[in-house]
């Protein structure tokens, strides 16, 4: 095996490649996460998104409706459950449950119905978001390699987890949003509206779910197929724990998704079993995962501890 | 004639079947201090929690400088210049103090919080008053009495007029309590009005220009200071007279049962770590723990009774090392614990009262038949056990839902005091129950102690440590602040050594361990 194609310049691209569906996702379920809901739902909500951009694309040939389109949709299926969870006081993670099947549900019919298409639905007409290639790359074949021709959601990506560390640790709404998170009590007798603010955190994070799933089909591919998030979703809630809902941090839990990804994806080549390599990036999640408990566990116990002096 | 700039009538408030305040009436003039006093349970901190808006009220009025306020909020409330200091403090610990001040009027400089600008506003305040407070501290790094002050800070940079202290002493020192009075007294000759709320007679007679006094739920009048006496107030609010002052059983203290050796344990907090306390009890002699809420007396009596690991030193029970055993190995050596919060660890509200009688016997032979629980042996004891200690209602098949608070205390009490074998460790025994139950949980504890039963009381509550105890032992951030004989012992020198006073336990302090 040859290690220097495994390892090449070509990696660093792929792996930001798988990455920033998941970060998409991520940014999803961090943001409800500051006001301490869980979203399970996230998976559901960024396939709703996914099926949305493509059907939109496909047919009006506007990839910028096909974007709005699909954070709308998200939006209403976060709609759903912030009603079910805050006014009806459904568990947050048995409706977040029901989404995500019922997600699964609604796309395959919608395909079928609609559309006509059965498992996959691939068209020449579908547009997809646009790549950015940069002029006078080409002479650099390093950095044309990594930078050249990325989806214009994949350069977004970057500016959006700035916009959510700043939109949580600079601004009034994100203050307001983290007390409401950790000592709801204590926002309400601000004079914070504690309702309020936590439909609105569901609900944002339900366009930041559709963004992510017209990037996973317009931007990442340019089809959609049945359950293609499969399981995107799940391991952007998982890196929102190993980054404790921090953008920063969730994002470069991410980033250790994407690498298996791609190296995964790389070791098939060389006739390592597809059903190993497949399991990869869930083994990563379960070891990613328990890494970050176990610390957190072991910072926990070490700052309670009466035999150490903390500064 | 005097202006009311709060008017509060006929107040009708309900918690589903709990009736909170059924006849809520208050006045506060402008410039005044204005106690509500009150039992507990009396239904004070719901009366001002309407005042502020934080529920909805079910009946009555609340004016506010005349002007008729419905549909309350907290922000309303607010903008209306009403502040309120919480029994619990509002504040959210990950969060700067600065940050906490300012939560939810932040000033702002285009999207971006001001936090200059916050900081020189804030700063005015302070220095105003002269409260030290420290605003880039995160608020679980301060103390109880600094987080007391960052809620009064936090409130007057709202613009408060009215501000209400819901029983501010109560985490308090009586020494820190005084400078709170001066705190007090600063405000209202700034032009404020205060309301403040207590079950301390002594300290309302101190402060207050009126009293309201409920009991309850229902209003039982309002006083001016001068017309009144503390056991005049203490029948309008317990509805007879009552002397707590019960006759000590002097102590004729055995062999020691009981071992504390250079303990050290984990604490949440930085100032309620344990670090290396030792102690001895006695058969036959309550040894009193004393020190403000979070000294780390609740983590001291969790490591004792198996609850919380022992990261260093060790328990002796009757000569046998328990150190880190299990809460059930502990039992069966014959400790047993009234635990500080009932709801928490004492009880289980969804089940009957004999069910929670007898929890920790169920494995007893005398209540099992194999696999299954022997019914009728359950039901005698239980029943001999609501007698003994009179538990009210007397069925044991009610649920503990139904129960007051001091009933509710009993049934633990019944439970620790029929199982204790020679030590029993008493946590806050009665903390939120009515005068009744105070007085016969009180007589109950002496009891055991007549019988040669070794007793640890922890309580928040000075009076009843002084009037229960034999030897008195001050905790102050994890560390022994002073040993004390209950003969010795009052209010002022307890007080000092809560606050840290003269530390001799911290003398030669046995450094090793600190930085492994
Ligand atoms: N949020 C609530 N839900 C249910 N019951 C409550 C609630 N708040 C207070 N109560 C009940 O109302 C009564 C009065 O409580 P409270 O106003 O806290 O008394 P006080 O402050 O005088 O000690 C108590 O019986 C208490 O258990
Ligand atoms: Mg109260």
């Amino acid at each position: 095996m040859d290690l220097s194609s495994i390892l090449n310049a070509s990696l660093i691209y792929a792996t930001f490649r798988s990455a920033t569906p998941i970060i998409y996702a991520a940014l999803c379920a961090s943001l409800t996460q500051q006001a301490d809901i869980l979203n399970i739902g996230t998976e559901g909500i960024m396939l709703t998104g996914a099926f949305a951009a493509v059907a939109i694309s496909y047919t009006t040939g506007s990839w910028v409706l096909a974007i709005i389109v699909a954070m709308l949709a998200g939006l209403l299926m976060a709609a759903i459950m912030a009603v079910a969870n805050i006014k009806y006081g459904a568990d947050i993670c048995a409706i977040g449950m029901g989404i995500n099947m019922f997600a699964i549900a609604i796309t395959k019919f919608l395909m079928t119905s609609v559309f006509g298409m059965r498992g996959t639905f691939s068209n020449p007409d579908i547009v997809a978001i646009p790549r950015v290639v940069i002029p006078g790359l080409e002479s650099i074949p390093f950095l044309n390699e990594v930078f050249n021709g990325w989806a214009l959601t994949e350069w977004f990506v970057i500016v959006f987890i700035v916009l959510m560390w700043f939109l949580l640790f600079k601004t009034k709404w994100g203050l307001h949003l983290r007390s409401v998170g950790q000592y709801p009590m204590a926002a309400q007798t601000a004079g914070i509206n504690v309702t309020s603010m936590k439909y609105q955190a569901i609900l944002i994070s339900g366009l930041i779910g559709g963004l992510a799933g017209a990037h996973l089909s317009l931007g990442y591919s340019r089809l959609f197929t049945e359950n293609m998030t499969n399981n995107r979703g799940f391991m952007g809630v998982a890196a929102m724990f190993f980054g404790n809902a921090h953008p920063v941090w969730t994002s470069v839990g991410c980033l250790v998704f994407g690498l298996t990804d791609s190296i995964g994806a790389r070791l098939q080549a060389y006739g390592i079993a597809a059903q190993l390599v497949l399991m990869l990036p869930y083994i990563v999640t379960i070891v990613v995962l328990s890494i970050s408990m176990v610390s957190k566990y072991y910072t926990k116990k070490r700052r309670q501890s009466s035999l150490l002096l903390i500064r | 004639m005097v202006e009311n700039i709060v008017e509060m009538e006929n107040i009708i408030k309900n918690f589903g079947l709990v009736h909170a305040v059924k006849t809520g009436n208050f006045n506060l003039r402008k410039g005044e201090i204005h106690s509500l006093i009150g039992e507990n349970g009396a239904g004070k901190s719901t009366m001002m929690k309407l005042l502020y808006g934080m529920y909805p009220i079910d009946g009555g009025s609340i004016k506010v400088r005349g002007q008729l306020l419905e549909n309350l909020t907290p922000k309303i409330a607010i903008e209306n210049g009403i502040g309120m200091v919480h029994q619990e403090f509002m504040l959210v610990e990950n969060l700067t103090v600065l940050e906490n001040i300012i939560l939810g009027f932040e000033p702002t400089k285009g999207s971006v919080i001001d936090f200059d600008l916050a900081r020189k506003t804030v700063t005015k305040f302070i220095e105003q008053y002269g409260m030290n407070v420290q605003l880039n501290k995160k608020v679980h790094q301060i103390s109880v009495g600094e987080a007391q002050r960052v809620e009064i800070i936090k409130i007057l940079t709202r613009g408060a007029e009215v501000i209400i202290l819901d029983e501010p002493t109560a985490v308090l020192t009586p020494q820190e309590a005084d400078r709170l009075f001066e705190i007090m007294e600063n405000l209202k000759n700034d032009g404020k009005s205060i309301i403040f709320i207590s079950h301390k007679l002594n300290e309302v007679m101190k402060v207050s220009d009126r009293i309201t006094v409920m009991r309850h739920g229902d209003y039982m009048g309002t006083v001016k200071k001068e017309d009144t006496s503390p056991s005049e107030l203490a029948k309008m609010m317990i509805g007879r007279e009552v002397f707590l002052d019960l006759k000590k059983e002097k102590a004729t203290p055995g062999e020691v049962i009981c071992q504390v050796k250079d303990l050290w344990t984990s604490g949440n907090k930085e100032t309620s770590k344990v670090r290396g306390i030792s102690f001895d009890v006695r058969a036959g002699e309550i040894v009193g723990l004393a020190g403000i809420d979070g000294n780390g007396q609740s983590e001291l009596v969790e490591a004792i009774t198996g609850l919380r690991k022992i990261e260093k030193g060790s328990v002796t029970l009757d000569g046998k090392d328990i150190t880190n055993l299990s809460p059930k190995k502990i039992r069966e050596n014959g400790m047993t614990h009234i635990p500080e919060d009932r709801n928490l660890r004492g009880l289980n509200r969804q089940l009957t009262i004999k069910d929670n009688l007898l929890a920790s016997r169920i494995d007893d032979k005398k209540f099992k038949h194999h696999f299954l629980r022997k019914d009728s042996s359950i039901l005698e004891e239980s029943n001999n056990l609501i007698g003994e200690f009179d538990i009210r209602p007397t069925d044991p098949e009610t649920l503990l839902s139904s129960l007051s608070g001091g009933n509710a205390q009993k049934i633990v009490v019944a439970r620790e005091i029929s199982t204790v074998g020679n030590l029993l460790v008493a946590a806050q025994p009665t903390r939120g129950v009515d005068i009744g139950a105070i007085e016969s949980i009180r007589s109950i504890i002496q009891e055991q102690k007549k019988k040669g039963i070794g007793i640890i009381l922890i309580s928040a509550d000075l009076e009843e440590i002084i009037s229960l105890s034999d030897r008195i032992i001050v905790i102050h951030e994890g560390h022994i602040s002073g040993k004390i004989d209950v003969k010795d012992a009052n209010e002022e020198n307890l007080g000092l050594l809560m606050m840290g006073g003269k530390d001799t336990s911290r003398e030669g302090l046995n450094l090793e361990g600190l930085n492994e």
